[in-house]
């Protein structure tokens, strides 16, 4: 939150005349004083106030200031269920109260003042003197009216000093005045403002999981027995998590496997110390989320598990002052013993979630949940990470219970459990092996639609921090065509996606989109992002789709032959976009992007963080759009289970370079 | 052949990008001293510059950050482009200023030229863009990882006051750690939103309100997007039983540490009290 006020207040710095845009560092602030409390928001204004500090100055730091008052003021306010008069009121007192400060800080400092005072002076002297000369020019070279021209020059000029001689005379009480009028009327534009968007935001859900427990008992949560538990959640009308049996024991690896919506993540929290709804559990003492020797839980997004900023700090983030913690070894342990000193931004999804572990296993904890650690992350991490797990034996007396969507990850545990309803194994999803890059058959004889011609790219260039993602990559795509980009972290495909889509300029070659460099033309080739939820603006599922397409939202037919296109019903038209599925999410994108007949379709990552049968859905939806509307589509993946069909070609990116590209195929001289 | 391809007048170079919050690779005196003092220093400085914004003042520290400049080894390319429209500004203020004369005064043949406006404009431009440079010095040579502990230890004594200090280094240390990951989500919102058609609107009326709704929807976007976020960190930090420590290697101040105080100090004191006497 404090880093997006923060955002906010260096763009209004880099864009100092754009002064409305300062209202925009209100939001995150005023929805921070509506949700919590106010100490919040005083920790996220010094958070914020510091780093627009060290990025834009004082000014940036004054701009936070602002926020926070108008934001704090506004969420108090709303907050309280109180109307205009309050904030009147309160803007009136705390104007009066600023001002007096500001007036006597100037007072103070006398210098600056003199300063400031001496430079609006000179800027006024000088247009007066400017007025004045042309007065003077009038009157000595007469023409019709010159008279009166020069008489009125010399008065604006004279009343323009005057005015300013009074002002200054007066400083104290101008500026008091004015700074009060100012701040009551920013709070009263501000909290209209505000206060509609913070109505808007109500709707805003909250997702977070697990809750931390008042621990009194002694920390025991092996062995655990759970005896027909069951958990619906509030509000619900079917239960979460089935009745279910089962025990852990110490040192046991316990693999727990099912479908989306099949009660995976809600065991997982049942596991970490929250109440079923029905049935019992047995433990010998409390859950211990976090202690030392209780339970640990690694989740699913890599980037938001890690906490530090430097590898070494995240290890022992959040362990209790005092505790000293071999960070070394367990480094050691999990494989990054070489990377102590560096940026956690710069890790890969599957090293950052090696790090969780390696904070996880800080706790010693005596049992370890992983929920879904590996779905966002490449093949090469994948098998990095479950190496790690699976030794975790040998060398600590934990129990791990990992929940996953792999079979093949299942079957290095001790024992399974499957808590989808038919026990149906097929559904899963199977990891499979890197096919080698194929050259493409004959049957791609359309032209070509977007051409590649020694593309490279830097970000950053001409700075110390300069960093290539791409070195001449040259291909083609052809109408039609199914071209798969393969790559693991860091590979330079999300770059590559930028670029075809025309949302980047490369720093050298070209890009054409039919014979014109693509980023003259964005939003002719359609990009569908890894996150979906980024690429969806409006609140409800028709709004979206027609703004994302074109049309007007009115036109209910085309929103329903849009969303029936990717599969959706139309009865899904009038849905909240954060009431769908991550799945739909996907679908909804895609149908925003298609009704609007891109020449290409490019998908980062589709399938990251959808379980097997919504991945083959999509697939297979792609795959008919391909053959019968003969879509060109491009998938840049590190997966790829079940893309053979969708993607009779694939390119290999390493390092920013493009391996077994078959020429022939590629169709460049 | 010096025919340029038929690409390439269209493609404009990037201007160099804004680098944001990340040091400048390598290591040097300045790399290498505590976090806290640099924070201190440059807190030091401000408040001198605000009490006293002399041509001397101001000097000295241009001195002193140019030769931490030197010190750091910082490429010019650190620097961020400035956009023409300032400079275009800057001389538009400057010679307005001119304008107005006033004492010192120059002679150019046999012409009496004052300078003093001038002079108090130069004054004020060069004390923004020194304030600036000290920013930046902090940000160019700092791993953001040591600014939260830093905080931590520099606000020790206000846990006096009842301050929750620890609660902010926390606050600061999570906020560094998001602020990379939301400008990339931003990056990726604001290309989402450039792949969009854009409506045609008739009135101006219609434009503004179109213009008003993107925006509370961008909003809306970026505070679903940044609320999910701080929902799946704070689970995060839930599993890891509350917060506590944030740094694994005790930061303290060594021998550097107070020297680079002590020169800081130094210049600060020459600063007041060659202004003094000179003062009005």
């Amino acid at each position: 939150m404090a880093a997006l006020c923060a955002a906010t207040a260096i763009i209004s710095i880099v864009v100092p005349f754009a002064g409305a845009l300062s209202l925009l560092g209100t939001v995150p602030m005023g929805l921070l004083a509506y949700r919590y409390r106010f100490r919040v928001l005083i920790a996220g204004a010094v958070a914020a106030g510091l780093i627009a500090f060290l990025i834009a100055g004082l000014g940036g730091l004054m701009t936070v200031g602002h926020s926070a008052y108008v934001g704090g003021l506004t969420g108090v306010v709303k907050r309280r269920q109180r109307g205009t008069g309050t904030v009147i009121v309160v803007s009136i007192l705390a104007g009066a109260v600023f001002n007096a400060f500001a007036v006597a800080a100037l007072a103070l400092l006398s210098r600056l003042r003199h300063l400031i005072f001496d430079a609006i002076t000179a800027n006024i002297n000088g247009v007066a003197a400017v007025l004045t000369g042309i007065g003077r020019f009038v009157t000595e070279h007469p023409f019709p009216l010159s008279g009166r021209i020069a008489h009125g020059l010399d008065r604006t000029a004279h009343g323009l000093q005057w005015f300013l001689g009074e002002a200054l005379h007066y400083w104290p009480w101008l500026i008091f005045a004015n700074g009060t009028v100012s701040i009551v009327a920013v709070s009263l534009i501000g909290w209209w403002a505000l206060s509609r968007v913070l109505n808007r935001m109500r709707g805003i859900p909250d997702v977070h999981k697990l809750d931390a427990l008042p621990d009194t008992a002694p920390i025991g949560p092996v062995p655990v027995r759970l005896d027909e538990v069951s958990f619906r959640y509030p509000n619900t009308d079917h239960d979460a998590l089935r009745p279910v049996n089962l025990q852990v024991t110490a040192d046991e690896h316990l693999a727990i496997t099912g479908a989306n919506g099949s009660g995976k993540t809600t065991l997982m929290l049942v596991l970490a110390g929250r109440e079923p709804t029905s049935g019992t559990i047995e433990r010998p003492g409390s859950v211990g989320l976090g202690r030392l020797g209780g339970t640990a839980v690694v989740m699913q997004h890599p980037e938001s598990q890690v906490l530090g900023t430097r590898v070494a700090d995240d290890v022992v983030w959040g362990l209790p002052p005092g505790t000293t913690t071999d960070v070394a070894q367990l480094l050691r342990e999990v494989g990054l013993e070489s990377h102590a000193e560096r940026d956690t931004g710069s890790l890969s999804g599957g090293e950052l979630q090696r790090l969780a572990v390696a904070a996880a296993l800080a706790r010693e904890p005596a049992l370890l949940i992983a929920d879904e650690v590996t779905s966002m992350v490449d093949q090469e991490g994948r098998e990095a990470l479950l190496g790690v797990l699976s030794g975790l034996k040998q060398r600590h007396r934990t129990a791990l219970v990992h929940i996953t969507h792999y079979n093949n990850e299942a079957e290095s545990a001790d024992s399974t459990i499957n808590l989808s309803e038919s026990g149906d194994n097929t559904s899963m999803v199977e990891t499979i092996p890197v096919p080698v890059a194929t050259p493409a058959m004959g049957h791609e004889s359309g032209p070509a639609i977007l051409e590649v011609t020694g593309v490279s790219h830097e970000y950053n260039s001409g700075t110390p921090w300069a960093k290539a993602a791409l070195r001449d990559v040259n291909f083609a795509v052809h109408q039609g065509d199914g071209l798969l980009i393969h790559g693991g972290n860091g590979s330079g495909k999300s770059t590559l996606a930028w670029i075809l889509a025309g949302l980047t300029v490369p720093t050298t070659g070209s890009c054409l989109l039919d014979g014109r460099p693509s980023h003259e033309q964005v939003g002719a080739v359609a990009l569908s992002f890894q996150a979906a939820r980024l690429q969806l603006m409006r609140s409800r599922v028709d709004l979206e789709v027609a703004s994302a397409a074109g049309f007007s939202p009115k036109d209910q037919d085309r929103v329903a032959t849009a969303l029936a296109v990717v599969g959706l019903d139309s009865a899904l038209a009038k849905r909240r976009i954060d009431q769908l599925s991550g799945g739909q999410m996907r679908r909804v994108v895609l149908a925003g992007l298609l009704a609007r007949s891109p020449r290409a379709l490019i998908l980062d990552e589709p399938l990251a963080g959808l379980d097997a049968v919504t991945q083959s859905g999509l697939v297979r939806l792609l795959e008919e759009l391909r053959r019968e509307q003969g879509l060109t589509v491009v998938v840049i993946s590190h997966d790829f289970g079940g893309l053979e069909e969708l993607c009779p070609r694939t390119l290999d990116l390493r390092d920013g370079v493009l391996h077994a590209v078959t020429a022939a195929a590629g169709g460049l001289s | 052949m010096t025919t340029a391809p038929p690409d390439e007048r269209s493609e404009r170079r990037p201007s160099r990008s804004v680098v944001l919050l990340r040091p400048v690779p390598g290591s040097s005196v300045v790399h290498d001293l505590w976090a806290g003092t640099k924070l201190l220093a440059v807190g030091g400085i401000s408040v001198l510059l605000t009490f006293y914004p002399g041509w001397i003042a101001i000097g000295l520290v241009a001195a002193l950050v140019l030769t931490t400049v030197r010190l750091a080894h910082i490429p010019r390319g650190a620097l961020p482009n400035v956009p023409h429209w300032l400079w275009i500004l800057l001389a538009l203020g400057g010679m307005s200023a001119a304008f107005a004369g006033g004492s010192p005064t120059i002679h150019v043949a046999g012409v009496p030229i004052g300078l003093g406006g001038l002079l108090n404009f130069l004054r004020v431009t060069t004390l923004s863009f020194v304030l600036l440079g000290l920013g930046a010095m902090v940000s160019w040579t700092t791993n953001v990882a040591e600014i939260a502990p830093a905080v931590a230890a520099l606000g020790r004594p206000l846990r006096w006051l009842r301050v929750p200090v620890d609660e902010w280094a926390v606050t600061i240390a999570l906020a560094l750690r998001a602020f990379p990951m939301l400008i990339d989500e931003f990056r990726v919102l604001y290309a989402a939103r450039r792949l969009r058609p854009k409506r045609v609107a008739d009135t101006r009326r219609a434009r503004r309100r179109r213009w008003a709704l993107e925006v509370v929807d961008l909003i809306t976007t970026a505070l679903t997007v940044t609320l999910r976020r701080a929902d799946e960190m704070g689970d995060a930090i839930t599993a890891r039983g509350g917060i506590g420590q944030i740094s694994a290697l005790p930061s303290r101040p060594k021998q550097a540490d107070w020297i680079a105080l002590g020169i800081t100090i130094a210049v600060c004191a020459a600063a007041v009290a060659l202004e003094i006497p000179l003062g009005r």
